[in-house]
Formats: C-alpha cells, structure tokens, sequence
C-alpha cells in the first residue's frame, strides 16, 4: 500500500484530532500516515481507546491483553465506540461500516480487525465468548475435570480463565498440608483449551464440523513452569494455534497469573477427527432453548457493541 | 387536598452562581450584564448580555470548557451536554443539596423532572456543519443529544437517573413556567411526590441574536441602562443564559423529611392571546386572562397579592401590554400591589425565565423582601399607575405572582405563598 501524500496542513489537522491522546499516539499515527506501514496501527488504536476511557480505567490498558473487553472492563458504551471509531476513521483515513463494528467486543477484535481493514485482508470470524455453562455444554470433558470456567474463542486463538477454588479433589494430596495446582493439571488446562478451540474456533470446510468424541493428546514440547500457583490464583489461559493438518493440530500455549507468567509450553499436539455437521452434536446457539434446560444462555453471554439508539 | 412547596434552589444565573449571591443581588440591585465581546463587531449593534462567570462554554468541545472546580462532571457526561446542559447540571448539584435529597430520594419512580431550553442553536449549527462538512458518517454520534430541543432533558434525566415523569417544555419565553406549572400538578393528582423543575439556555451569540432582527434586543451600550422594564427609555431586552432549579415536594414529604420550605406553590393559570405569532396582545388579554385563572385556582382574591413579579422584559409594546393586563386584575388595588420586574437586573433568561424568577419569588418569600425596580428613572406614562418601587422593600410579602409570556401570545400565571 503506497501512502497518500502527507501535507504540513494534514499534520495539523491530525494534531488537532489526537489533542486529547497521547505523544506517542499522535506520532504512530504521523508514522502511519507518512508510511503506510500497518505495524504503527495497534499503538494509534489502543491510544485512541485509551483518550475515551474514563481515567481510572486507563491503567488497564497499560499492560492490555488482547482479551479485554471493552464494554465489561473498560466501561465502553456504543456510543464511545462510535467516537472510537470516528477518530480512527479521521485519523487512519479508512471508512468502517456499522455491521463491522457489531463483532468488535475486546481489544484484541479492534486492533485486528483495523489491520485486516488496512492491509486489505478478510475480516477475521468475530471472538466468540463461551461462558462456563457453554463449556461444559460442549466439551467432552466434565467436571470434576473441566479446568475452564470462561473462554472465548476467535479463529486466531482462545484465551480462558480458571480460579483455583482449593475444592480440587486432587489438593487434598498434592501436597500435605500445602495445596499445589499440579503443573500436569495446568497442562491439562491448556490441552483443553485446545479442544475447545477445535470445537468452537478452528475453521472446517462448509458442513463438516470436527467431533468431541475424536480429539485427543499426543504430545507437547518446550513445557516450563515457571510459578507455584496456589487455591485463589485465577490462571489466564492462552492458545494459538501453530499448525493444522489432518488429523493433528499443534498450538502453543501459556498461563498467566495477572500479570506473572506460570507456564509456558512450545507445543501442545492433538489429534481429531472431521464428521458431516449433520451427526454434531446440538450448537452452542440452541443450547439453553431447549426444552428443559436449565441454561442461561442469553443472560451470560456478552452482548455485542451495537448501535442501536434509544432516539 | 394536597399541597405542594418548594424545598430546594439551584442557581446559575448573570447576578450569582450560588442562592447567597443571588439573594444579596435581587436586594441591592445589582444587575449582572456586560459588555460581551463575541458582540464587539461593527455589524452587530446588540453590545450587552447577561453574563454568566466562573464558566467558559465557548468552544464547541466540551472537553475544553471551564467551571467551578467544586462541580465534577465525567466525560461520559459531559460530552452530551450544551451549555445550557452544563449550567443545569450545576444548578440541580445545588437544588439538591440545598433540599438536602439523598440519592434514594432522587432516583426512584415518584420523583420526575421537567425542563425547558431552547435546545443550544450554537451546537445544532455546528454540527449540521460537520455534517455537510467532513460526510454524513463522520458527524458526532452524540451531536443530536447535545443540540435539539430537548437535549435538557435527555441529559439529566440520565445523568441523575431520573424514574418518574418527564419532558420538555416549549412555549417560548412561558416554557419554564409551564413546567413548573405542570409539575405541581403532577404532585397534587398524586402521580408523583417530587419534581424538579429546570429552566436552562445558553445565552450566547447564537441564542440571543437571532432576536435582533426582530429588533427586539436593546442596543444600548451602557450596561446599567440596557435593561429597564417599565421604563419610557427602554429599547428591547437584554438576553441572558443561565440555569435554575426548583425542588417541589408534596406536603407528606415536606413533613417525612422535615425540611423548611422556601414557599408554597398555591396554584396556576394560563391562557393564550388568540392574536400573534410574536406581538403580544395589546390590551393584555391573555396574561390577565391568566392571572385570573391562577388566582381562582389558588383560591386567592386580587385584594390578598402583595407583590407580582412581572414578566417585562424591557420591549416597548410587552410592558405595556403587561401593565393593561395588571390593571384589568387588579382593579382598585393596584396601587398597593407592587409590581417589579426582575429582568432589569438579569436579563431575559427566556426559556429559563419562569423558573429563574418563581426561584427569585420564593428567595423573596423566605427572606421577606420585595425587589425594587431597577434602572427605572422616568416610567412609561402608560405604567404609570402601577406600583413600582424604585428600591427593595424590606417587607415580608404574604402572596406573591409570577407572570410570564411567550411566542404564539401563551401566558402563564404562578401564585406562590410565604410558608409562616
């Protein structure tokens, strides 16, 4: 993508536009638009986030990961996004449709979704968020094994959390009179984070679905523990997907406790196996409208940025 | 039946930003007009305004206006707001200390709030130019809120999470009155237990000047002689912006609560010309008309009002056109009703004015006292009947009537009540 001429007057103008953001703001989006390098976009879209979050609400943004959400953590209402995304528009010189704006729901959607817009690419499916009736609704495994109490799921990667209750069975030995999240269990998190991002992310061709009954471990690599997580520690889960072929999908994996990484493992590999979509099992959409189900599907999921006026 | 009083104020006005200031200026009558200086251009003859200080709402961002530091506003809010949004913000703040409301008080369903503005003419130009300017999906997603008729409000009954009833207000100059009007009545039918009433403008250049060419604005340069209701040298009104705001409460809350009330509210009138888009009715007929209305719903008899704070504005057929219908009501007692319009020390507040001066009524009720007639050096000979104190009496009024007037001839007549 070659730049537009950038002029002294444009300068000015995009002065003006980012007053109220921040120095290194104003200079990504100079950098920007004298290069047209997409590599300068996320600092331009997390400062003009940040400009319209409420003061006390910035520092999350400091060490944002691409999870956070913007109506639930930074306080974001339609509105604001609509300032959001004027500014950006103003600013990277791109136009963005309202139906565009319906998915974006975390940082992480904003910022792919502006690169994806810049580099010309298709947009990426929107993050799905599985709250944790959803998860067990989907997974093969259950509790007392489920080790996810929340994920969302996009195509690029899932993120999920889990809090150490204490209650684990396993605990009450591991160890005597000091109760240890076992780094294989920490493992296990990751590898089921996986599955669910093979059941609920990984794209497949049209009418094809891969099955919970098919997946399976088969190996990792590269696994480090690095901190001792304890009952009260909420572990952050990550997984990218790395490589998928038929029937293996490598990812790499971390966890995180708030800011302190806990375990890293370089590759976590399992198999699965592709089905007709007619012999899946219920869609997670159905799930809480079935009769007799006691789910509450729609009141716990996140709802969408929608721009829809009470006028 | 059921009785209704005004338990709190809420002042952002050209003589004072807080009910002390207010109160010393209606009494020792100190206007609040200065020589304004967008106006300081040779094609615009029009030089003063009622000021509003300690604010600076002068750029179409609000990020960038100034106020009172003891006022904290979030963003969330403040982008919505017109200036005239920011002044009434202030004046609830203070209402509602001054009433001494907690918030369960304010936010539950028999608590409502009515308002009038005229919209902020200077943020509906701005963006309407954005939007032929910059493209249709580029203009502000909150222009609309900020800037129509109504953007009152929509801003407070959110920001203060308003429950009850609730609109706006539009007949002009009488559209503050009418909410107040409106709201007493909602507590006496029993709908709601309190209102507040809100009148607010922005009184800049884009409210006031479209009345120039009308050629109803005073162009006098001097701001002591600008405005002078009443008076044979008067020339036009003197705009203002500003904000007030009344608390009303039902006699069951007053007593719950135990709060002192200002005054009461003892009831209401109103009645159209039937003659002008904009020229009131030269023998008066519909403000009479009004204040009879208010009086009979009031249950008082002209003999019993002391005082009447007239809507006057300073234009030359207005005043007149008041003072015949003054006559008309009053009959053989008016002589001893004295008759005052607080407009020569204010301004005309339009939309704000029926709130701002009932506020300056119950001030005088509390107080016990009755605002001269400011400015006023050579009365009109066709006012020259009526009672007009030059200075401020230190009397205590027992009964008092506001008057107000608006476009299309709407009248509107308020009788209030010294609480004993």
């Amino acid at each position: 993508m070659t730049p537009k001429p950038f002029a002294p007057e444009d300068e000015v103008a995009l002065r003006e536009a980012l007053k109220r953001c921040s120095p290194s703001t104003f200079e990504a989006a100079v950098q920007f638009r004298k290069t047209a390098n997409p590599e300068h976009v996320p600092a331009v879209v997390i400062g003009v986030i940040e400009r319209f979050v409420e003061p006390d609400l910035r520092m999350k943004l400091k060490d944002a990961d691409d999870d956070l959400r913007l109506i639930e953590d930074l306080g974001i209402d339609s509105l604001t996004m609509m300032e959001i995304v004027i500014l950006v528009e103003d600013v990277l010189q791109m136009t963005i449709n309202n139906d565009e704006l319906r998915n974006l729901r975390t940082v992480g959607d904003v910022k792919t979704f502006i690169d994806c817009k810049i580099r010309g690419l298709p947009l990426p499916k929107p993050t799905k968020f599985i709250p944790i009736e959803h998860v067990a609704a989907v997974m093969p495994i259950q509790p007392p094994f489920l080790f996810l109490n929340e994920a969302s799921v996009s195509s690029a990667s899932a993120n999920g959390k889990y809090k150490i209750t204490g209650q684990e069975f396993f605990l009450q030995g591991h160890f005597k009179d000091n109760p240890v999240m076992p780094a294989s269990i920490m493992l296990e998190a990751l590898g089921q984070l996986a599955v669910l991002y093979l059941l609920e992310g990984a794209p497949t061709e049209p009418g094809k679905v891969i099955s919970p009954q098919t997946i399976f471990f088969t190996g990792c690599e590269g696994v480090r523990a690095h901190r001792i997580c304890k009952p009260g520690d909420i572990l952050t889960l990550s997984i990218k997907p790395k490589r998928m072929k038929m029937p293996l999908a490598t990812f790499e994996g971390s966890i995180r406790v708030g800011q302190e990484k806990a375990v890293i493992a370089e590759e976590i590999t399992l198999t699965f196996g592709i089905v007709e979509a007619a012999e899946a099992p219920v869609p997670i959409s159905a799930i809480g409208h079935a009769p007799g189900s006691t789910g509450t599907a729609s009141a716990a999921t996140t709802p969408p940025l929608r721009v829809a006026i009470n006028a | 039946m059921p009785r209704v009083f005004i338990t709190g104020l809420g002042f952002v006005t050209s003589i004072g930003n807080d009910t002390a200031t207010v109160t010393r200026h209606l009494r020792e009558l100190r206007h609040g007009f200065e020589v304004y200086p967008p106006f300081q251009k040779p094609d615009i003859p029009v030089k003063v305004i009622g000021t509003i200080k300690e604010f600076t709402t002068d750029s179409t961002d609000p990020e960038d206006w100034t106020f009172p530091a003891a006022y904290k506003i979030k963003r969330e809010l403040l982008r919505t707001m017109a200036p005239n949004g920011l002044f009434a913000h202030c004046a609830m703040v203070q209402a509602i200390a001054d009433a001494k409301l907690a918030d369960a008080d304010i936010s539950q369903p028999e608590t409502g709030l009515y308002a009038a503005s005229a919209g902020s003419p200077y943020l509906l130009h701005h963006h309407h130019d954005r939007l032929t300017k910059v493209g249709v999906m580029r203009c502000s997603p909150l222009g609309i809120v900020a800037s129509i008729a109504g953007t009152l409000n929509f801003n407070l009954i959110a920001a203060f999470k308003i429950q009850g009833s609730s609109c706006g207000f539009s007949s002009a100059c009488a559209s503050s009155a009418h909410a107040l009007g409106y709201a007493y009545d909602d507590i006496m039918l029993g709908r709601q237990k309190r209102m507040f009433v809100v009148g607010a403008e922005d009184g800049n250049v884009d409210a006031i000047l479209p009345f120039a060419g009308m050629r109803t604005l005073s162009l006098q340069t001097d701001p002591s002689l600008a405005s002078r209701p009443f008076d044979a040298g008067r020339d036009g009104f003197v705009g203002t912006g500003g904000s007030v705001t009344l608390v009303l409460e039902s006699e069951d809350e007053v007593a719950r609560r135990g709060v002192r009330p200002y005054a009461e509210v003892l009831g209401w009138g109103q009645a159209s010309d039937g003659w002008n888009v904009a020229i009131s009715h030269p023998e008066g007929s519909g403000s009479a008309a009004s204040m009879t209305n208010a009086l009979r719903a009031a249950a008082v008899s002209p003999a019993q009002v002391d005082y009447v704070n007239a809507h006057a504005t300073s234009t030359l057929i207005g005043d007149v056109s008041e003072a015949r219908a003054l006559r008309t009501v009053f009959k053989d007692h008016l002589p001893r009703v004295a008759v005052s319009s607080t407009k020569a020390l204010t301004g005309h507040g339009l939309s704000l004015a029926g709130a701002m001066e009932s506020a300056f009524c119950a001030l005088a009720l509390r107080d016990g006292f009755i605002p001269g007639c400011a400015h006023l050096t050579q009365v009109d000979p066709e006012c020259a009947d009526l009672n007009l104190p030059r200075a401020t009496e230190n009397r205590q009024p027992g009964i008092v009537v506001k008057n107000s007037s608006g476009f299309g001839g709407a009248n509107v007549a308020l009788v209030f009540k010294r609480v004993a």
